[in-house]
């Protein structure tokens, strides 16, 4: 396809003007730059989603099979997940309790709103291996205390201004959790998600004391949200988890790590608008690229039209020309790709920055674009070869 | 005797004999552009054939069809009706791949230079030659000589920006003929080059015609670089209206001086009798002219002997040989006589005739007009 050995004539036509190259890279690194920041956006929004699975110990997830979100609060009993660390192969199970309907913090402190604002908590045995986090596992003792929970720094600023900079502040301020007092003793970092405008963590029995309403009759904490198991041989994970499943009944679902993301990406991505309105978007970058492109090789063609034409009179072939404009698409899409490239890594970390989305530059989100943008590039070129095949050198003469 | 009445003596057919190849014979072609009421005949009939390295030049007014016969020849046109043989290839119905199979042995020189800005001149000569699968060094050679020829050694280098129009102009004239085209079609090559540089290049067109057999045709409209042409055609409304071999024309007019009664004829007047002169040709054998038939044409033989046999009284005696150049049947024209004699052919030979009408036409041209008024003032005694 490429003849290395003859003139580079797309190369040489394509650099020959550097004004219009510089046109033709900016506007397609700015197509490349808005692909970017579609795919940066939507996998940061479903990395959210996902971010409290990926902060979680545990190899095997029980979930409620009515729970297709994590935010649906669909529960399931203790039990199951104590017959699950009855099967071999599992080293641990442990429960982990989440509540969102009554969870509402309200804070006293100097120019808080006046209202109580929805607010994830989580609770956990404080001697279960649940948090990866070493933040939250170096203040366990602090959670021992009743009353006590940790706040999750990521958590919304407008409804939660509590002084996150200071333990010491943070505990002197006077705040109600579901119309009880809490003192907030420290910190950590989870971050929110679409359902989730911020996270408190406590002990299991501060917990239960919050939201006593979690079951109607009997124990809050016999009924729970995830179930976390931990496996002794990691290669046998697939084995162990099917033997699980078949020790447990039809209640819930007994997932990996990575089908339990999955489940839930897919979720955000198939049953919400987010995944369409992140595909248009990158649609409309596709198609702004595409545009620009098309321009760039149309305007390139047209300029030279006798000279294109005289190389037809000279018996170049129509393969020639196809391969010729097909040569400058991928040359232009390189060329527009590379510094497009920079600019987003640039963006991405700026935005991370001021942002708080786990915007993260990954190598399939680069392939992803650089297919995108040769096809792009490739496309609007035969769209502007016709011009070029219909140049007459019989008007030469 | 074979007779060819219809082919005029100075298209040059016959002076190297038959067997030349031609690289193009255009036969009752015609061309029309336009569709419906608004179609219009370009070229009407147009007939040509031209020899192995010719150098051809094409004259007439602008509209006239030269520029349309020069397309229809580069195939760069359809040829629509009549026939087109370029290089032993039919055009009319040719295929894509055949078309494109002969664009690549033909050499185009476009009025305008049509370079890649963005390619120097070198690259932007070397296009031809990549395309003509030449070998890398031996395209580097022929293009370092041919831009030198052309007086551009210092710029092979250069792209066009630096180049000036003439300059230009000369690397396009390059890329036409790089790789060593059999047929080379130009249109005002040298338009835009100074008097020097234009005798430069078609001191190389002729060079290549002689030494590689390269066929040229150009039309142009510079006075300057006529004297190159082998044939000159000249395009009148779509027609053709003359196609003269300049040499076969001037052997025919030396010819014609030896001939008394033509030889104080100006060298236009020869030029005009030469126009109206046809071929014949004839075997060994042949009988030409019989004694005491009626004399209708006048001869000059361009190749081949022929006997003069009287005869007297029942008895044929061959009283002379005639060869090359020397001419017979002017007796009979001038006197308005039966023929005298009987001519037969020796060899195979070819004659160039002049009607009688043409003839005593001339005739009464060639008293010039000193000559007339000396008469009359002897008369006036």
């Amino acid at each position: 396809m490429f003849n290395f050995n003859n003139t580079p004539l797309a190369w040489k036509n394509l650099t020959h003007d550097w004004r219009r190259l510089i046109v033709a890279v900016a506007g397609i690194g700015f197509a490349v730059l808005l692909m970017f920041t579609q795919v940066g956006f939507q996998n940061a929004l479903f990395d959210s989603q996902v971010k409290m699975i990926d902060d979680l110990q545990g190899d095997v997830f029980l979930v409620s099979r009515a729970k297709y979100t994590l935010a649906a609060e669909k529960r399931f009993p203790l039990e199951l997940v104590n017959q699950a660390r009855s099967a071999s192969g599992v080293i641990g199970a442990y429960p982990l309790y989440t509540e969102l309907t009554f969870s509402r913090l309200k804070s006293f402190g100097m120019g808080a709103p006046s209202k109580a604002f929805p607010i994830r908590s989580i609770g956990f045995r404080l001697d279960d291996p649940i948090f990866n986090s070493d933040r939250i596992n170096s203040q366990l003792q602090k959670l021992r205390l009743p009353y006590a929970a940790l706040l999750d720094v990521r958590s919304k600023r407008d409804n939660f201004p509590f002084p996150t900079e200071s333990d010491e502040e943070l505990a002197k301020v006077q705040a109600e959790l579901a119309d009880r007092k809490i003192v907030m003793v420290g910190t950590f970092d989870l971050g929110t998600d679409f359902a989730h405008d911020g996270n408190l963590a406590m002990s299991a029995e501060n917990f239960a004391e919050y939201f006593p309403q979690r079951k109607q009759f009997g124990d809050p904490l016999s009924v729970v949200d995830l179930g976390l198991i931990h496996v002794g041989d990691k290669s046998q994970l697939m084995n162990i988890r099917d033997t699980i499943d078949q020790l447990l009944d039809d209640r819930v679902f007994v997932l990996t790590r990575e089908q339990f993301r999955n489940q839930e990406i897919e979720f955000w991505d198939k049953s919400t608008p987010i995944g369409i309105i992140f595909t248009a978007g990158k649609i409309i970058g596709f198609i702004v690229g595409m545009v620009i492109c098309y321009q760039v090789i149309y305007s390139d063609i047209a300029d030279h039209m006798p000279e294109f034409a005289t190389l037809k009179a000279m018996g170049y072939t129509t393969t020639y020309f196809l391969r010729l404009i097909v040569t400058e698409g991928v040359l232009l899409s390189f060329v527009g790709f590379i510094p497009g490239l920079i600019a987003s890594t640039l963006l991405y970390a700026l935005l991370a920055d001021s942002t708080g989305l786990l915007l993260r530059m990954t190598p399939q989100a680069i392939l992803m674009v650089l297919v995108l943008t040769v096809t792009m590039c490739i496309a609007s070129g035969l769209l502007a070869v016709r011009k070029l095949l219909a140049a007459d050198p019989a008007n030469l003469f | 005797m074979t007779a060819f009445a219809s082919l005029p003596a100075t298209s040059g057919a016959y002076s190297q004999g038959p067997a030349v190849p031609k690289t193009i014979k255009v036969s009752q072609l015609n061309h029309y552009f336009g569709e419906g009421e608004l179609r219009k005949q370009a070229l009407h009939q147009n007939n040509l054939e031209v020899k192995r390295g010719e150098i051809v030049i094409m004259t007439g007014p602008s509209g006239s069809g030269k520029t349309t016969l020069l397309t229809l020849i580069g195939t760069l046109r359809t040829v629509q009706e009549g026939s087109l043989k370029v290089l032993g290839n039919e055009l009319n119905g040719a295929s894509r791949d055949e078309i494109v199979a002969l664009r690549r042995e033909m050499g185009f020189i476009f009025q305008a230079h049509n370079l890649f800005e963005s390619l120097t001149a070198f690259q932007n000569v070397n296009m031809a030659a990549e395309l003509a699968d030449m070998e890398r060094g031996l395209a580097k050679e022929r293009i370092d000589y041919l831009l030198n020829r052309l007086g551009l050694g210092h710029r092979i280098h250069y792209k066009p920006k630096s180049l000036s129009g003439g300059q230009k102009q000369r690397v396009a004239i390059a890329r036409g003929l790089v790789h060593s085209p059999k047929l080379v079609l130009a249109d005002e090559p040298t338009a835009a080059l100074d008097e020097h540089s234009g005798r430069e290049v078609v001191t190389l067109f002729q060079e290549l015609a002689r030494d590689e057999g390269c066929t040229i045709i150009m039309v142009t409209h510079d006075n300057r670089i006529l004297d190159v042409a082998d044939r000159i055609v000249n395009m009148v409304d779509g027609y053709i209206r003359s196609d003269v071999a300049v040499h076969e024309t001037s052997v025919i007019c030396e010819f014609l001086r030896q001939f008394p009664l033509f030889s104080d004829l100006s060298t236009s007047t020869l030029t005009d009798i030469a126009d109206k002169m046809m071929v014949q040709e004839a075997v060994a054998g042949d009988v030409i002219i019989r004694q005491g038939d009626p004399g209708e044409l006048f001869y000059l033989i361009r190749s081949g002997q022929v006997d003069v046999i009287i005869d007297e009284d029942g008895a044929a005696n061959k009283v002379a040989e005639l060869g090359e150049g020397q001419y017979f049947g002017e007796a009979a024209l001038l006197r308005d006589e039966p023929r005298n004699a009987t001519i037969v052919a020796r060899s195979k030979a070819v004659f160039y005739t002049l009607g009688k009408a043409d003839f005593k036409d001339v005739l009464s041209r060639s008293k010039t007009f000193v000559d007339e008024l000396r008469s009359v003032l002897a008369s006036r005694t």
